[in-house]
């Protein structure tokens, strides 16, 4: 009979649990760019993009946007599923926030889901369990995301609880106090993660002094400190229409999902009295954090020179750069045959357990570069070979690696667009940096012309002064000068 | 523990003169020229074409087509929206059938997939191809199913039907290629080992101890010493006996089923696979035998963090009692019990939605805080399945965990309440339907289910299943399983942990409650 339901129950729980856990931890971290190409998934559909068309048809729907008279902003994309995912999108993370407030984006995530003026924490609960949804929120440097999975059936419920949490939340006392708790232990957990420790550190040492440089769990003396004024300030600062997106995919109407917007969020504050809060500067600074700790097994590295921002149109070149250098776990194997360069050599090297390429980027400012996770004794050939390989992207590549990893790029850009959820978070995150869902064609065209990779490389990566984190086992990573001098060839 | 922090400022200096001296100059002489448009994202790129939307009217509605070839190979389809496809091969292979070879043959083959095969020379050129398409691959193995898969442009079809054909068929299997996966075996298996979350371990010893070397319970991960004996001749032994058409099956989600008979006619039916013709007599047809029985494995969990921050010592334990086959029909109300018990970790991420009402939550997590890790698992095959908890705690507290959870089997067959249990319904068939969003779930979903039935289940068919269940179904089904003998896995520091045949009783008594011992010596 039917192996679906033990497969999908036993697997999707699984999927389901890590897709939580996934969402959680991105959720205070950044929005990396890691294409894995080995996970099973939609290839892209090419695009006959080749001029002369007037029209291009996509086997797509299209994504509807529509803007309220406070500013709010709904976009969907109807597939005709039993089941959705519909969001808020709201630009407001821990960027906004200073060395005093550090932490509140975060803290009132966590508050969100206590209890609002309309429903208590367990009446909240127990309604979104009943319903077979799901409710979840993260924050990151620059965003705050409160997004629910639901059937297609519910969504008029859905948009109805997350209107309700984001501007009826009570805010107690007595549940601010139980939380500064959980997100202490929540911190621990977080420790125990060392990808994340070491963006962490990254952070913080390529963008010193600064707001990006900030955690977004903040320190433990602030998580002690934040209080209900702290919160309102937030709320009332930034929780304003022009600031959100609410974003729906899978089987959502989008006219329906208009009329719910009006309905629960028409009341939202749509302008600011006096300036809006301006987005803080963040300066990148070439600079170094060392974590020496020779007990750990294994050391964990991040290296990265400054990007640009979301929209930047060098954007495109440089994640067609990172998808040349790849990512790579030694359970993949491969020998000669792997696409990346840096792989090759780290598989047959036995140079490093994974490495990972990553563009992390924000609205003025990202982080390009590699985090790689190595035996202690060779951490000084992985680096090497890594910064080889970052000096060929700016002097040396060929038109057909290059062509290669644009395929891959735009293979991999796809792979992500696969269920409600994905497709959401894209229209959502597109829409707060962008404005628009760029569609999909142009950004095929993008890629395509985005050209060689040589000049905009050369731009961003020749002779620049890296960030650099390292944690674990450390003691063979050449001194800073070294890894500098690394970042550009002499040549007589 | 050093920390050392750099603050630029003393590097400022210096690399302004690297700018100078070498930066500027190539900057310069490679940045001139850029063909690359300097347009926001933010704005459309002028002068591309303009996108026409498809649009959905209603539902989806389509349906499952079967076909089945003159060499029994059975080809499934389902349509479905999109510019792409899913399309594989699934094979009734896997560790279950490895009774008569070194275990492992089934995860080197799943490690071997997609490397040289007749057409194609090398891995490299077969990710080339793939890429013409927009297409990527995979290959997974579990104890029963591997499956090869494609997800590439629906035009590639038949490019992706011929490479799949020759993935199957034809590999070369080459001397450095074998030397290559006995690395990356022996890599993932230590990974396996270091890996703070010892579920993959705990979920093969428990299938070891309720199918005791028989069938389901063999190694689903090849164990070490067998690494160096696997060769070339002894893959193509198991090939010719499991890689033959009738035990296969073509799926395929996002495509016409015409299109794809007509593919597999041309690469599927008159193949000559490179290890000769198949040899069915010697198929392994054992009928999974559930034994019950106790795994243990000592090991010092003491310091299992990979970074400085500790993870606290745990012991971990997993009690299973054998439930059915995913043939029967009692499949269902064990698929809702097993989402009614629920559970999870007592620190995991994720808003409602998670489970917080199961029975593992609010009887045992939310009540004993001393517990990390209470959450249930059900595995089914086509002649046997297994309900299993799996819980951690310190490993002073090891008696008591085991005697909560064994209450918890023995309360399953009290009655459950309306709410719980019309919880437990709808919350099984969002998570069914939600994981259909994706076309590689529907592909696995096809496939595994005509590999094993010959027909699909559709998923509202499924719903109004699960909709039928009541709680005398649930009751009967629990009442059946408590009547088997425990399976038994326990990791970690295990001083404390009780006798095997404590478990058991406790599992028979009225309570669930371990036998008391009176022990003046000890």
């Amino acid at each position: 009979m039917a192996v679906s339901i033990q497969r999908l129950a036993s697997a999707g729980r699984y999927l389901l649990q890590r897709r939580v856990l996934r969402i959680n931890s991105t959720s205070r971290v950044r929005w990396i760019f890691l294409f894995n190409s080995h996970v099973l998934s939609a290839g892209p559909h090419r695009l006959l993009a080749t001029q002369a068309v007037q029209h291009v048809a996509l086997n797509v729907p299209e994504t509807k946007v529509a803007t309220l008279e406070n500013g709010l902003r709904v976009a969907s994309e109807d597939a005709g599923l039993t089941t959705c995912t519909v969001g808020l999108w709201i630009d407001a993370g821990s960027r906004y926030e200073n060395e005093r407030n550090n932490g509140t984006a975060h803290f009132l995530e966590h508050m969100a889901f206590k209890g609002t003026r309309k429903r208590s924490q367990l009446d909240l609960e127990l309604e979104i369990e009943n319903m077979g949804a799901h409710l979840n929120a993260y924050t990151s440097r620059e965003q705050t995301v409160y997004y629910a999975k639901a059937f297609s059936k519910d969504l008029p419920r859905a948009v109805e609880i997350l209107a309700d949490i984001i501007q009826n939340s009570m805010l107690g006392e007595a549940e601010i106090e139980r939380e500064r708790g959980v997100i202490l232990r929540e911190m621990q957990e977080v420790e125990t993660n060392l990808q994340e420790v070491v963006f962490d550190y990254l952070h913080a040492t390529a963008y010193q002094n600064t707001a990006l440089g900030r955690t977004i769990l903040g320190p433990t003396e602030n998580i002690k400190t934040i209080n209900r004024g702290d919160l309102v300030e937030y709320i009332t600062t930034h929780y304003k229409g022009p600031r959100i997106v609410l974003a729906a995919a899978g089987g959502v109407s989008h006219d329906e999902l208009i009329d719910l917007a009006k309905y629960h969020f028409g009341k939202l504050p749509g302008r600011y009295q006096g300036e809006a809060p301006a987005l803080p500067p963040c300066l990148f600074t070439g600079s170094e954090i060392r974590v020496r700790d020779d007990k750990m097994p294994l050391a964990h590295i991040a290296i990265a020179v400054e990007a640009v921002g979301w929209s930047h149109p060098d954007t495109i070149p440089l994640m067609v750069a990172n998808t040349l250098i790849g990512n790579w776990d030694r359970s993949f194997g491969g020998g000669v045959n792997l696409s990346s360069k840096l792989a090759q050599m780290a598989c047959q090297g036995n140079l490093c357990h994974s490495f990972q390429s990553f563009n992390t980027c924000y609205t003025d400012t990202g982080l390009w570069g590699l985090y790689m996770v190595c035996e202690p004794g060779t951490i000084k050939d992985m680096m090497h070979f890594t910064q080889m390989e970052w000096m060929s992207l700016c002097t040396s590549v060929t038109e057909s690696e290059v062509a290669r990893a644009k395929n891959l790029l735009k293979t991999n850009m796809l792979l992500h667009l696969d269920g409600s959820t994905p497709i959401c978070e894209d229209i959502g995150r597109q829409m707060l940096c962008y404005s628009r869902r760029i569609p999909l064609n142009e950004l095929e065209t993008r890629i395509d012309v985005s050209g060689h990779c040589f000049d905009v490389c050369t731009k961003y990566i020749y002779n620049k002064a890296p960030a650099i984190a390292a944690v674990g086992p450390i003691e063979q990573l050449p001194d800073y000068n070294q890894i500098r001098s690394g970042m550009f060839w002499m040549r007589t | 523990r050093t920390v050392c922090h750099t603050r630029n400022h003393s590097f400022c200096f210096i690399f302004c003169f690297f700018n100078q001296r070498f930066g500027i100059a190539a900057y310069r002489k490679y940045s001139s020229g850029s063909r690359y448009p300097n347009i926001s994202l933010s704005s459309p790129l002028p002068g591309i074409p303009k996108p026409v939307f498809a649009s959905v009217d209603g539902q989806e509605k389509y349906e499952t087509k079967i076909t089945t070839l003159e060499n029994g190979l059975r080809i499934a389809s389902q349509n479905k929206f999109g510019q792409f496809c899913t399309v594989g091969i699934l094979v009734n292979s896997g560790s279950r059938y490895e009774a008569k070879y070194p275990s492992g043959i089934a995860h080197f083959l799943e490690k071997l997939s997609f490397s040289s095969t007749a057409q194609y020379g090398s891995k490299d050129e077969i990710l080339l191809t793939l890429e013409k398409h927009g297409g990527i691959c995979d290959c997974q193995t579990s104890r029963d199913t591997t499956m090869y898969a494609v997800s590439a442009e629906v035009k590639g079809l038949d490019t992706v039907v011929s490479l799949l054909s020759d993935a199957v068929l034809q590999p070369r299997l080459l001397d450095e290629e074998i030397e290559m996966t006995k690395m990356v075996v022996r890599f993932e298996l230590e990974d396996l080992n270091m890996r703070p979350d010892p579920e993959p371990l705990l979920t093969e010893m428990i299938h070891a101890a309720a199918y005791r070397g028989n069938t389901v319970g063999l190694p689903r991960f090849c164990p070490v010493d067998n690494v160096d004996k696997i060769d070339r001749k002894m893959l193509h032994s198991y090939l010719r006996n499991y890689y033959s058409p009738e035990r296969m099956v073509l799926a395929g989600v996002g495509i016409e089923h015409e299109q794809l008979v007509e593919c597999a006619r041309k690469y599927l039916l008159d193949v000559k696979p490179v290890w000769g013709t198949s040899t069915v007599a010697n198929v392994d047809q054992s009928v999974a035998q559930y034994t019950g029985g106790i795994v243990k494995m000592e090991k010092d969990m003491s310091d299992v963090s990979l970074g400085p921050t500790p993870i606290p010592e745990l012991t971990h334990i997993m009690i299973g009692l054998e439930t059915c086959s995913f043939l029967e029909d009692d499949f269902i109300p064990f698929a809702v019990l097993n989402m009614m018990m629920g559970g999870g970790g007592s620190f995991s991420a994720g808003g409602p939605g998670k489970g917080m009402f199961t029975r593992l939550y609010l009887n045992v997590l939310n009540r004993h805080h001393w517990m990390y890790n209470a959450t249930s698992y059900h595995h089914s095959y086509e002649d046997s399945g297994l309900l299993c908890i799996h819980a951690s705690a310190d490993p002073r507290q090891v008696r008591e965990m085991v005697e909560i959870i064994t209450r918890e089997f023995i309360q399953m067959a009290g009655s459950a309440g309306e709410m719980e249990l019309e919880r437990a319904k709808t919350q099984l068939k969002s998570m069914l339907m939600m994981n259909l969003e994706s076309r590689p779930v529907i592909f696995e979903d096809v496939g595994r289910q005509v590999l094993s039935t010959g027909r699909r289940k559709l998923p509202h068919e499924l719903c109004d299943l699960i909709s039928n269940v009541t709680s005398s179904d649930i009751k009967r089904v629990t009442t059946k399983m408590l009547r088997s003998k425990p399976a038994v896995a326990a990791l970690g520091d295990l001083t404390e942990l009780p006798s095997y045949e404590h478990i058991q009783a406790a599992l028979s008594s009225k309570d669930g409650r371990l036998p008391r011992m009176y022990r003046l010596f000890r």
